[in-house]
């Protein structure tokens, strides 16, 4: 057996209030429990002890007129189905307390048995879908808070990470050369000269673990460094680049191809540091050429992005190791033929798709490298949405 | 204990401080150091309070003061210190190894002196602190009350009796 429905029914008017209890009995007949008040206070009293299925609401009370009779009930039950009676008079009163929570509003006169049934088993189950929604956003939206909460937990504990690296890593790095050269004054000339060579070691390893130290917090920092796009003209860039590895370069014999390069979207001083990594990589790696030679280009789209590259003709490298190529600290030649402690195109990898792009590389040992990456073209702003 | 001294050190690392000391005897200035190891013996100190309670009165003419320290940290001190009105008149000067911009931030706004990053390097190091020391204990004209006017390491030693 189905449990009755609890209407409730708010109507001053006896013979409305009678008429409408008439439709509710009115064949094929259910369990309908009905419940009548004839003014607001009344309603909102038994809204304290009972709960109702559904409501049908006059707006016109002795002691309430108008939208603010509806506010006042589904303030009081927010969760209670509200369906509005109105007269003909006043029907735009009821399409506003439609717009602002009711489920439905019926006018006066032209209801019957059929409609008013139907109108109250919308109204519920309207109703019900309804705070089934308001469940979902609210437990998405709890979602969403909780596993923000995470995210700045995680970068809390990035940053604190990151501080006792910077921290606590060095003091070290400081007492082992600050020892060394205290035990060198301490034993002037009366150490072996084997003895000297193993200190020297000492210190130079302690200065290569510094670099790698400081590389590896810049790397962090960077990854985490807010981004402030802009357009980006490649050519002043590159030029401002070449100028800036003029020292690297240091009077060798270096050709620069410069292709013409567009405007891109990105975040300038990041963009910069792309290009000086590779570029300065080529000026390195190139260094066995007379003349070596560099090309930077535009090498066409992919999805929309534009294809930039940087090219040399210098020490290249086996394509088998091209993945290892941006890792962080990965490095294909050995320190002695070319110096570096590998975190450069790891940066210039995460600065990319930190933009939305990738990076590549093509090789072949000792025929050169090219380094591509992707970045998205100023132009790309000009176009509307869609074409 | 007598130890009125111009140049106060904190910092809990061993190594550090002897290499600050071994910086300073470089300027003649080992001498004139009173170490402490962390930021509540400071406190003691210059408050003269604690096992410093007897200590005669008059401020060192330099703090250098470490960061991380265990207990009461380089930046608590720096906020007691320049927040008293007798004591904020003390130049600070923090050595640490972080050149985190919140240290930084935090630091200068509370009024220090001069930040200076410890340098990994040694000679960088040796080279930072006797600046450090030669310009705040010999060159800068410090506060009233603090221990200072005297401008030639040869007279410190009659200045300073030294530790028993």
């Amino acid at each position: 057996m189905v449990s009755p429905l609890a209407i409730g029914l708010v109507e001053d008017n006896p013979g409305d209030a009678r008429l409408i209890e008439e439709m509710l009995h009115a064949p094929p007949v259910e369990p309908f429990q009905i419940s009548r008040s004839s003014r607001l206070d009344e309603l909102l009293l038994r809204l304290k002890g009972e709960s109702l299925s559904v409501l049908l609401l006059d707006l016109g009370l002795p002691d309430s007129q108008g939208l603010a009779t509806f506010y006042r009930v589904h303030e009081r039950a927010p969760q209670m189905p509200i369906i509005i009676f109105s007269g003909a008079i006043d029907e735009a009163l009821a399409v506003d307390a439609v717009a602002h929570g009711a489920q439905d509003y019926l006018v006066k006169g032209h209801i019957d048995s059929v409609l008013l049934k139907r109108a109250i088993r919308y109204a519920i189950e309207r109703k019900r879908a309804e705070s089934q929604i308001q469940e979902l956003n609210d437990a998405l939206e709890r979602r969403v808070l909780e596993r923000t909460a995470q995210l700045e937990e995680a970068n809390k504990e990035l940053e604190s990470f990151s501080y006792s690296v910077s921290h606590d890593l060095r003091a070290p790095l400081r007492h082992i050369q600050g020892y060394v050269e205290m035990l060198r004054e301490a034993t002037a000339g009366k150490l072996p000269e084997q003895a000297e060579r193993y200190l020297t070691t000492i210190t130079a390893a302690s200065v290569k673990m510094g670099q790698l130290i400081d590389d590896l917090l810049a790397f962090s920092r960077m990854g985490r460094a807010e981004m402030a796009e802009c357009r980006v003209p490649l050519d002043r860039l590159v030029q401002d680049t070449i100028r800036d590895l003029e020292m690297a370069i240091n009077g060798r014999n270096v050709v620069w191809r410069v292709g013409s390069l567009p405007e891109v979207v990105g975040d300038p001083a990041m963009v910069r540091q792309v290009l000086a990594n590779l570029a300065g990589n080529a000026v390195k790696y190139s260094r066995m050429r007379n003349p070596a030679q560099i090309e930077v280009g535009c090498a066409g789209e992919e999805d929309g992005r534009l294809i930039l590259f940087v090219r040399d003709n210098g020490a290249g490298f086996d394509m088998q190791y091209a993945g290892k190529l941006f890792g962080v600290f990965q490095r294909l030649h050995r320190a002695e033929e070319f110096e570096g402690t590998g975190i450069g195109l790891a940066t210039v990898r995460r600065i990319v798709s930190r933009h939305g792009g990738r990076v590549w590389a093509e090789g072949e040992l000792d025929r050169g490298a090219t380094f591509y990456f992707t970045l998205r073209s100023a132009q790309s702003l000009m176009q509307p949405a869609a074409t | 204990m007598s130890c009125l001294k111009r140049i106060l050190l904190v910092e809990d690392s061993p190594q550090d401080a002897e290499l600050t000391l071994h910086a300073l005897a470089g300027s003649h200035l080992a001498d004139d150091v009173i170490h402490l190891r962390d930021g509540a013996e400071a406190l003691d100190y210059v408050y003269r309070r604690g096992r410093f309670a007897d200590r005669p009165t008059g401020q060192p003419a330099l703090v250098l003061l470490d960061l991380k320290m265990p207990k009461v940290d380089g930046i608590e001190v720096l906020r007691q210190v320049k927040s008293d009105p007798n004591l904020k008149t003390i130049p600070i000067v923090v050595m640490t190894s972080s050149r985190e911009e919140g240290d930084l931030l935090r630091s200068y706004e509370l009024g220090v002196n001069a930040y200076v990053v410890k340098p990994v390097r040694f000679q960088e190091f040796v080279e930072a602190v006797k600046q450090i020391g030669s310009f705040w204990a010999m060159v800068n004209e410090p506060p009233p009350g603090s221990l200072g006017g005297v401008t030639h390491a040869s007279q410190l030693d009659r200045m300073q009796p030294g530790d028993a």
